[in-house]
């Protein structure tokens, strides 16, 4: 039987999907711990690839700035928690999604006039190679970057299962009011959740950039189809953030493939809306 | 009229393996207040939500002026005449009291002019009149429960729930809620209530149900829920 | 504020612009008003859903390109562009109830990323259909001017129609705010649960109002394409166009008469110095000050410019009473 281009398609959804896993993971991580849809969540993608861009100028192997970034961008994101979603959280409960939105308006106007429209790319791009497994030609850049995004996923996934503050955090996102009474520390918690969320999603942008170019409104695209993904798994749960994201990954690809490349984004929202109607809890959630 | 305002036959409410409500029958009939007893944790307040709509039953048929209603929506439950008050108040914390009791008042009269008169009357009776154009946020707790009553009064129920309504009052706010009640009730108004301030609920009910653990173990005068040993039991644990 | 201040305002502000629109012809300026005018109004669309219903849409740009696309559709087909208003807006109201209907039972958030979901559906469609002209979009036909084609030489005459939608939504949500409709979205956004205890239909009032919207915002959506006589994708339906109407919501003042004003005031102020007025690509600066207003307000008055006026009135209100004993 020919299967024709299927195999590589499928392990080109797949390493999609694991990079929208990366970025969707934080989005749920964010929203567990502390309820928040974090709107300005592609902005940060967005400045993880600037910052990515900006290493490799100044010399840093594009893979060395992978974590290099990631732990930039997870204080980034325990600052921007401090100075900002803590205030919005003491507010009523519009008031969290006109900030981070605020947020996401001011982080793209600010790399719009600091950086242009201008696309950016890595110079001296690395993994340029293709690989050949039998009918599946493979992008090294493409492996390297879904793999990582993986290893990075894996990371997260044991901090939250096996640590103590991992512990901690599920029990907050658990049972709020009980984990305080345990007298855990929910600010900083929190803090920690949202950089943490950060974290991944810089990580994410780093891992972009070998095959993306960075641009002011690269962000938005990319949040639309966490949001899909988290929705998809279920707000809040990562492990279905994982499953949810492989998902998109596919649908996209394959929509790409065989409807049409222009219109590849359409299958993706029509599913969230799918899910939203038939199971708003989503794929793994519980009611 | 022979079919009764309220029946409810087998009610049950289960969380997870929690059985709330395991079999509750309950009658109430036209006129008068019926009283809704029970130690902490029988089910009263859940019984009062699955009745109003708020939660749907596990369970059991619910018949309020012969229609079934047993899980439908809340507003139609409202709107066919059976309004709740809330034991831990809900305001609508930043609306002034003539606002708030509006809201009421529009179920029954759509144009606004009218059912703010309405409400002013409302306010009016109940005490409330020189607080109308108070925020609810800032009344006392007293206040909040007056205005809780008057918004459900507003919509005109032919059947009002009050969940202890008189809780938290001093004796002197008692004893003008109890004037008060006797004026609903006196004006056609049904009104079950849960209570725990038995002294005030005996000389004001007509007819006393007794919930412990999930069920009715009692149905019948105040006088003689009192010399119940089951309802005694179920009050002071096995002598 | 009065009823009576309310219409004073409005008529002091309508008598101005009429002023402007006859006796000033500096183009330029013109069109400045007339693009404020239409984001007075879309964000006013915008605060009823988000401000007085308290369901926040991302996708306004979905019922805005509707109006437009109509408008294009029907003028190049037609001639005259009057029977796609009511076209454009009974489509926009339709779409706002299939988006409205499965997710206002949800979390408000399940709401706010359909919306996203929606609008970029459609702007996708678009940019893809050779009925709606794909990406290039569509050039309208230039027709004899007159208030049958609603195409005028005269700047000022379409400052004279899109201030005449102003008012109408001015007027509109006056009533809102002292309807039946207006105190049940109040209390619904106060207290959902207790609303529904008095009988107060939530989904009903959230899907009635929502509906309205997507009517008025798809009508400023007919008139702007009236105006440009160019309809596109990425100028009505992107993401840019949602977030601008948004901002202009949320900069003035949610659940104010006039708030969206304001926040249109100050948004045409700014593009106009930024470079970006309905699409196109400034150079980032308006949106830079734009999301640190919001910052800004979001964290310390979330009532907005409209709020801090109110304060500022009754400031001077209260050393007035001092002053005259």
């Amino acid at each position: 039987m020919d299967v024709g281009p299927l195999p590589q398609l499928v392990v080109s959804g797949i390493l999609t999907g694991l990079l929208f896993a990366l970025i969707s993971v934080g989005l749920t991580l964010i929203f567990g711990v502390m309820d928040v849809v974090n709107f300005a969540h592609g902005e940060f993608l967005m400045l993880a690839m600037y910052a990515t861009f900006g290493a490799t100028l100044i010399g840093i192997n594009p893979i060395l700035a992978v974590p290099v970034v990631a732990i930039v961008m997870f204080f980034l994101g325990a600052v921007v928690y401090r100075v900002l979603i803590r205030r919005l959280l003491a507010g009523p409960p519009s008031a969290v999604v006109f900030g981070t939105f605020g947020l996401l308006v001011f982080l793209q106007g600010a790399a719009q006039y600091l950086f242009t429209s201008d696309y950016r790319s890595i110079p001296n791009l690395p993994f340029q190679g293709t690989l050949h497994f039998g009918a599946v030609n493979l992008g090294e850049a493409q492996l390297v970057a879904g793999l990582g995004a993986l290893l990075m996923t894996a990371l997260v996934f044991a901090f939250v299962e096996y640590t103590e503050p991992g512990r901690a955090l599920r029990a907050l996102s658990e049972d709020r009011v009980a984990a305080q009474l345990m007298g855990i520390d929910v600010q900083g918690m929190n803090a920690l959740a949202f950089g943490l969320g950060i974290a991944c999603v810089g990580a994410a942008g780093a891992l972009l950039m070998l095959t993306y170019q960075a641009y002011p409104r690269i962000g938005t695209e990319f949040a639309l189809t966490a949001f899909v993904v988290v929705a998809l798994g279920g707000f809040g749960s990562v492990q279905g953030a994982l499953v949810g994201a492989l998902l998109v990954g596919l649908v996209e690809v394959l929509g790409g493939f065989y409807i049409s490349p222009a219109l590849k984004m359409i299958p993706v929202y029509l599913l969230y809306l799918l899910v939203v109607l038939v199971r708003p809890q989503g794929l793994l959630g519980r009611r | 009229m022979s079919a009764p305002l309220l029946e409810v036959r087998g009610l049950a409410k289960r969380f997870g393996s929690l059985r709330a409500l395991d079999g509750v029958d309950l009658t109430v009939p036209h006129g008068g207040l019926t009283a809704l007893i029970g130690p902490n944790g029988a089910g009263k307040t859940t019984a009062f939500g699955c009745i109003a709509g708020a939660q749907r039953p596990s369970g059991g048929s619910i018949r309020f002026e012969g229609i079934e209603i047993a899980g439908a929506a809340y507003h139609r439950v409202a709107r066919l005449g059976l309004v709740r008050t809330y034991q831990v108040v809900q305001p609508f914390a930043e609306m002034t009291v003539l606002d708030a009791v509006t809201v009421g008042a529009l179920l029954r009269r759509p144009r606004v002019a009218s059912a703010r008169d309405f409400a002013a009357t409302t306010i009016d009776a109940l005490g409330l009149g020189a607080k109308s154009a108070t925020i609810a946020r800032s009344l006392t707790i007293a206040d909040k429960k007056r205005l809780e009553l008057a918004r459900a009064l507003a919509t005109e129920p032919r059947l009002l729930l009050l969940d202890e309504v008189m809780a938290g009052l001093t004796p002197t706010e008692c004893a003008a809620a109890v004037e008060l009640l006797r004026t609903i009730v006196a004006r056609g108004i049904t009104i079950v209530m849960v209570e725990h301030v038995m002294e005030v609920l005996m000389p004001l009910a007509d007819h006393v149900v007794v919930l412990a653990t999930g069920r009715v173990i009692f149905d019948g005068s105040p006088s003689d829920a009192v010399n119940d040993p089951g309802v005694i039991e179920a009050y002071l644990g096995r002598p | 504020m009065t009823v009576r201040a309310h219409l004073i305002a409005l008529g002091i502000v309508a008598l101005t612009l009429t002023a402007l629109a006859l006796g000033y012809h500096n183009a330029f300026i013109l069109n400045l008003v007339f693009a404020g005018l239409i984001f007075a109004v879309l964000g006013q669309s915008w605060n009823w859903i988000s401000g007085y219903a308290g369901q926040i849409s991302f996708g306004h740009a979905l019922f805005f390109g509707c109006g437009a696309y109509a408008s294009a559709l029907f003028a190049a087909r037609h001639g005259s562009p009057w029977l796609a208003l009511p076209a454009g807006a009974a489509v926009a109201a339709i779409l706002a109830l299939l988006v409205g209907f499965p997710c206002f039972a949800l979390r408000g958030h399940y709401f706010s990323i359909a919306t996203i979901a929606v609008a970029a559906i459609a702007e996708i469609a678009a940019t893809n259909l050779a009925a709606l002209g794909k990406a290039n979009g569509f050039e309208m036909p230039i027709l004899a001017p007159g208030i049958a084609t609603l195409q005028f030489s005269d700047k000022g005459h379409y400052v004279l129609v899109a201030l005449a939608l102003f008012v109408f939504a001015q007027l509109a949500t006056l009533g809102l705010e002292r309807s039946r409709l207006g105190f049940y979205l109040r209390a619904i956004r106060l207290n959902q649960e207790a609303a529904a205890s008095v009988g107060v239909d939530a989904r009903a009032a959230k899907l009635t109002t929502y509906a309205a919207c997507g009517a008025l915002a798809a009508l400023a959506g007919s008139l702007y394409a009236q105006q440009a006589l160019y309809v596109g994708p990425e100028d009505t339906l992107g993401l840019p166009i949602s977030i601008a109407i948004a901002l202009v919501g949320v900069v003035g003042g949610l659940s104010t008469v006039w708030g969206p004003a304001l926040g249109a005031l100050v948004y045409v102020a700014l593009a106009r110095y930024g470079g970006a007025l309905l699409g196109g690509q400034g150079h980032g600066l308006d949106l830079l000050l734009y999301g640190g207003l919001i910052l800004v307000i979001v964290s310390w008055r979330p009532d907005g410019l409209a709020g801090i006026g109110r304060s500022i009135r009754r400031a001077l209100e209260r050393r007035e009473a001092r002053a005259a004993p």
